[in-house]
């Protein structure tokens, strides 16, 4: 699945490809399921969260159009929408309210930090491979340069660099989301 | 720039705070003399910054979590599903909860794909009820009939759910006023209809797990 788009990605889910529904959980599972852990507050909800997002993207990736929105800002809005979803359905069935949720009614995603995570996400997984991978070592998995060496069997100085270039390619990538879905709206 | 190669390459470790002492020693030392070094610094960094948020915010799900999801998806075009916890939690998605009696002469303009007749158990010896399964394509409907129930005190509800084997898959939440009927549709996923069980229990509580008070229960047959 590497550099292949979200977008294309999408399409083939529509045509019930399910390993074009296993990259996209590959990129994003992980950002659903945390922010589930962070807002809804427990590990049964959060991955009630993540199987809700994945299976209404399953069933409505027919209708995402990609020249509206980028697929990072569709799931974004999936799992905003679901987790409210989740909050409402708890107060509900209960009558009382308890966690702290971070959407309330009129208000999503004030400070718009989820909606930056999921930009970057999809940043991230446009990156190429040898890119991504000494980030996602860096900052998912928490190694240092000479782990990361270690670990990929690549010279330190060239992880130092790669790292660099990495950066660059991640701020570029990201500068052209944010003015292709500036231009378009 | 090509004068200080070395640098320049250092400088994404560098906004990481991932250098050696003395390479960011040495990096801040350059950078006190190079503009154009201290530009492509900070421009690094909130890339840097970004990347450090989300992976703040991620955190791996359960490994198994990925093959049950993808493995209980809905066919494309199949009316039957694989019975799984994924496909519960889409169930439990898309049912919708009906709180209250809502009592409907005839919503349903179309044949029933499902039927079970609702027994009682000794928790409400003369109650009774009936459940059915109509629509087409992705919009089912369920609805349940029930009579004879005790009513509903404060913060007590009835759930209806869908049972194969260990699993139950909520199809909603209703409220039994003092008559002990209600009249109940609720929307549905398109697989409901393959749940070999249907079961009322009585809740009162936050888990969202069916609780031991079993009310009503009986077979779900396909037409």
């Amino acid at each position: 699945m590497d550099r292949v788009e979200d977008e294309v990605l999408v399409r083939r889910v529509a045509s019930g490809d399910e390993r074009a529904l296993s990259g996209l959980y590959d990129r994003y599972a992980g950002l659903v399921y945390g922010t589930g852990l962070r807002y809804l507050g427990d590990r049964e909800t959060a991955e009630e969260l993540v199987q809700d997002v994945f299976t209404s993207v399953w069933k409505n990736a027919a209708g995402f159009d990609p020249t509206r929105a980028s697929f990072a800002t569709w799931v974004y809005r999936i799992t905003r929408n679901r987790a409210t979803d989740l909050i409402r359905r708890r107060r509900a069935r209960v009558g009382t309210v308890y966690g702290e949720p971070l959407f309330e009614t009129g208000e999503t995603d004030p400070s718009g930090e989820l909606s930056r995570n999921f930009d970057v996400a999809a940043a991230l997984s446009r990156l190429t491979a040898v890119h991504r991978e000494v980030l996602v070592l860096a900052y998912f998995h928490g190694l240092s340069q000479r782990e990361i060496s270690d670990r990929t069997a690549t010279p330190l100085g060239t992880v130092k660099s790669r790292t660099t270039a990495a950066l660059r390619s991640l701020r570029e990538t990201m500068r052209f989301d944010e003015d292709r879905w500036s231009a378009d709206e | 720039m090509s004068e200080h190669p070395d640098t320049r390459d250092l400088l994404g470790p560098y906004v990481m705070g991932a250098l050696e002492p003395y390479e960011e020693r040495r990096v801040e030392d350059h950078l006190q003399g190079c503009a154009s070094c201290r530009e492509e610094a900070q421009e690094l960094r909130p890339a840097h910054e970004r990347l450090a948020d989300l992976a703040y915010s991620t955190e791996a799900p359960p490994e198994d979590l990925k093959a049950r999801l993808v493995a209980g998806m809905p066919r494309r075009g199949a009316s039957r599903r694989v019975p799984t916890r994924v496909a519960a939690a889409a169930a439990a998605f898309c049912v919708l909860a009906v709180l209250g009696a809502i009592t409907i002469p005839d919503f349903f303009g179309d044949r029933a794909m499902a039927l079970a007749n609702l027994s009682p158990t000794g928790r409400a010896p003369g109650a009774g009820g009936e459940v059915s399964i109509r629509g087409t394509g992705e919009n089912m409907e369920m609805r349940i009939e029930v009579w004879g129930l005790p009513p509903c005190k404060s913060e007590h509800y009835y759930e209806l759910w869908l049972v194969e084997g260990d699993e139950r898959v909520s199809a909603g939440s209703f409220a039994v006023g003092q008559s002990g009927r209600v009249d109940v549709r609720m929307n549905a996923p398109n697989f409901a209809a393959s749940y070999p069980r249907v079961g009322v229990t009585a809740e009162n509580d936050k888990d969202p797990r069916a609780s031991d008070a079993k009310m009503l229960s009986g077979e779900l047959h396909e037409l």
